[in-house]
């Protein structure tokens, strides 16, 4: 069986450039409103949306079957 | 769609040790991306591997993508020999993880992470530090994005902290 290590590998956590370019579009309002939430609600919310897609997707699948 | 509820609720009734990682937990810490499966590192002792293929029996675990027909038992066996596995099972897609990219086994994760109540059951998740360190131990062009959120997110927890 395979001997695994306990320990995380260093990985520089330092500002990179694509990173820092991608956080200018954060919509930080979204991630205000989730930290008031708890980690149930923020769960629960997150299911509700997949629900959603999964609605969005079912009612597209209809309209090309047609 | 993946039954998140009955997956944790299958892994934590059997008494399986594992800590939620990947964007299941990103969601847990307040990401406001959605994300289709769930990704948990399962801690690689005999005991521990027994009662996470009992557990997962009554799923029918099965590889995602491979060939239908496909040879394929998730037993101790199988998981002994093998490491990470990416599942699909009667409540969705589950990954299996030994050990994440960039070390993270549950021994690495396990002082890392945090029990957070969800669901009606108690679930140990990474912490967001690790779960960057995780994504930037990664290195997928896909990722960028979750990383610049999830970082924005602990600037978000600090300036609320000050």
């Amino acid at each position: 069986m395979l001997q695994l290590g306990s320990a995380l590998i260093p990985v520089s956590l330092d500002p990179c450039p694509e990173i820092e370019a991608y956080k200018k579009d954060v919509d930080r309002t979204l991630l205000r409103e989730n930290l008031k939430l708890t980690t149930a609600e923020r769960v629960e919310k997150m299911i509700s949306v997949l629900r959603f897609a999964e609605e969005v997707r079912r009612s597209g699948k209809k309209v090309d079957a047609r | 769609m993946t039954d998140f509820a009955r997956l944790l609720t299958t892994l934590v009734d059997a008494g399986v040790e594992f800590v939620i990682i990947g964007g299941f937990a990103a969601t847990a810490h307040g990401s406001a991306h959605v994300t289709v499966d769930l990704d948990v590192v399962y801690r690689r002792t005999l005991d521990n591997m027994t009662r996470l293929a009992t557990a997962l029996a009554p799923l029918a675990p099965y590889l995602r993508g491979a060939p239908v027909g496909l040879p394929f038992r998730f037993d101790v066996e199988t998981i002994k020999r093998g490491l990470n596995f990416t599942l699909v099972t009667s409540a969705g897609d589950l990954d299996v993880l030994g050990e994440a990219t960039g070390g993270g086994t549950y021994e690495a994760l396990l002082p890392r992470s945090e029990v957070r109540a969800l669901l009606g059951l108690e679930c140990r998740f990474v912490d967001l530090q690790t779960l960057i360190h995780l994504k930037r131990a990664a290195g997928r062009p896909k990722d960028l994005e979750r990383i610049a959120e999830l970082e924005a997110l602990q600037q978000e927890r600090l300036s609320n902290d000050e």
